[in-house]
């Protein structure tokens, strides 16, 4: 679990998708889902289901495919059926088709770029909102602190519902909370004060 | 690692996330909101090293809550505590850092940090139907953050009762709307067929407000200093 999630989904190659660059992918993934749901019409889904099955080709990770396929088909099914019923085939297919191929080429992205990269990404997307008062290196500096706390949450939460099993409190919400949330904002003040005593995260104060 | 030339920035070239806690240096002049969803209403007042930990912590414990298995309830249906979470965070942190703390998860979600639930990650949930959902919860952290501060600022003796009200409240007055919104959008369902799907969370809803209302009692009493706190004039506010 927390392997996982520090690599993220990452799948260490070097394939020319692996190399491209991360604000190209980012952008070709971005405007050509949105493209495609503009579209609406099946032909555009077909158009990016190709290149999307290309790109995952390109990568070396055709295998990749599945793993969304396997958690998302009984949504799909339901709501194939459903279009299937109310409105035709090609919207069944326009509707379910879109969802699935952004998703898919979303997670090419997690995929051919390592966590710490894409984290960086997002902290030089906030940059330019530094007019409006963002500041991207407290953000990366929260990022940094959120990644370094879900480990810890993760772990808290396990050991409350092993307990919580113990005493046949395993399916109430409150007896599985309550504990989690207490050590979580103890957790929180302790890194707050961590944090100011060596100066790190204060504002100015002038 | 280019800073733009802003006169009260000193060029400093952004950190990586992974480097930043060691190599950070201490003073930043800030406008206030650091996420990109963080909202107007924090401007007024910096915030802190305490504040920036709180929104971590808290953006860490909605992904924490998000990736445990959910509860199995009696039907068979498991609930996952991810809008507990979310709700918690408005009312413990307030409207302002419970919002950032919700817009900080959302945004690491969507760079590929696999947190939402099953360990996905990236802008494609926002292709899944139940993207509203997901998009709704930093609104809703500021609203159910702004309705108990509003609402236990006047009234002392039933926190729980306030509690719940305002959590249920701002269940069906955002997140429900806009989740509803979302399926119409991505799952292109017509008005009554997303209110149909979406009256299948009623339900857990209502146990998760619940629940929500509880543990934010025992969190305002185990720290008091969270707890929003009676006004007793208007006029006390530390404004600059």
């Amino acid at each position: 679990m927390r392997r996982s999630l520090e690599l993220g989904a990452y799948r260490p190659g070097n394939s020319p998708v692996h190399r491209a660059p991360l604000g190209l992918k980012a952008a070709g993934v971005v405007l050509g889902s949105l493209a495609m749901l503009a579209a609406a019409h099946p032909s555009a889904t077909g158009a990016g289901a190709l290149l999307t099955v290309l790109a995952y080709a390109g990568a070396g990770l055709l295998r990749e495919l599945l793993l969304p396929l396997r958690l998302m088909w009984p949504v799909l099914l339901i709501l194939g059926g459903f279009q299937l019923w109310q409105a035709g085939v090609w919207t069944a297919v326009a509707v379910t088709g879109n969802i699935l191929v952004s998703v898919l080429a979303a997670r090419l992205l997690v995929l051919t770029v390592p966590v710490p990269r894409l984290l960086d990404g997002v902290v030089g997307l906030v940059r330019p909102l530094r007019i409006f008062g963002a500041d991207p290196e407290r953000f990366g500096l929260a990022l940094a602190v959120m990644l370094r706390s879900v480990p810890y949450l993760l772990g808290s939460a396990a050991d409350v519902r092993n307990s919580a099993k113990a005493r046949g409190l395993e399916r109430s919400p409150r007896a599985l909370a309550v504990p989690v949330v207490i050590r979580a904002v103890a957790y929180a003040q302790q890194t707050g004060e961590a944090l100011a005593a060596r100066g790190i995260g204060e504002p100015d104060r002038d | 690692m280019s800073t733009a030339p802003e006169p009260a920035a000193t060029s400093l070239p952004v950190p990586s996330p992974e480097t930043s806690a060691s190599s950070l240096p201490s003073s930043r002049e800030t406008g206030g909101g650091s996420s990109g969803a963080a909202p107007r209403a924090a401007s007024r007042r910096r915030w802190g090293a305490a504040d920036l930990s709180y929104i971590a912590v808290f953006a860490a414990l909605i992904a924490a809550f998000s990736l445990v298995p959910g509860i199995p309830l009696a039907a068979g249906v498991p609930i996952t505590l991810q809008t507990l979470a979310v709700t918690l965070a408005g009312m413990v942190l307030g409207p302002a850092r419970g919002a950032a703390a919700v817009g900080l998860y959302l945004a690491a979600g969507l760079a590929g940090l696999p947190v939402f639930s099953g360990f996905t990650s990236g802008v494609g949930v926002l292709a899944r139907p139940s993207a509203g959902y997901l998009l709704s919860f930093p609104l809703a952290a500021l609203v159910v953050g702004l309705l108990v501060r509003v609402l236990l600022g006047r009234i002392r003796r039933v926190r729980f009762a306030v509690l719940f009200a305002a959590g249920l409240g701002t269940s069906f007055l955002v997140v429900h709307p806009l989740g509803i919104a979302g399926l119409m959008l991505n799952a292109k369902l017509s008005f009554p067929a997303a209110l149909t799907a979406d009256m299948a969370f009623w339900p857990g809803d209502v146990l998760k407000n619940l629940a929500a209302a509880a543990v934010a009692v025992s969190v305002f009493a185990a720290f008091p200093r969270l707890a929003p706190r009676m006004k007793p004039r208007r006029t006390r506010a530390h404004r600059s």
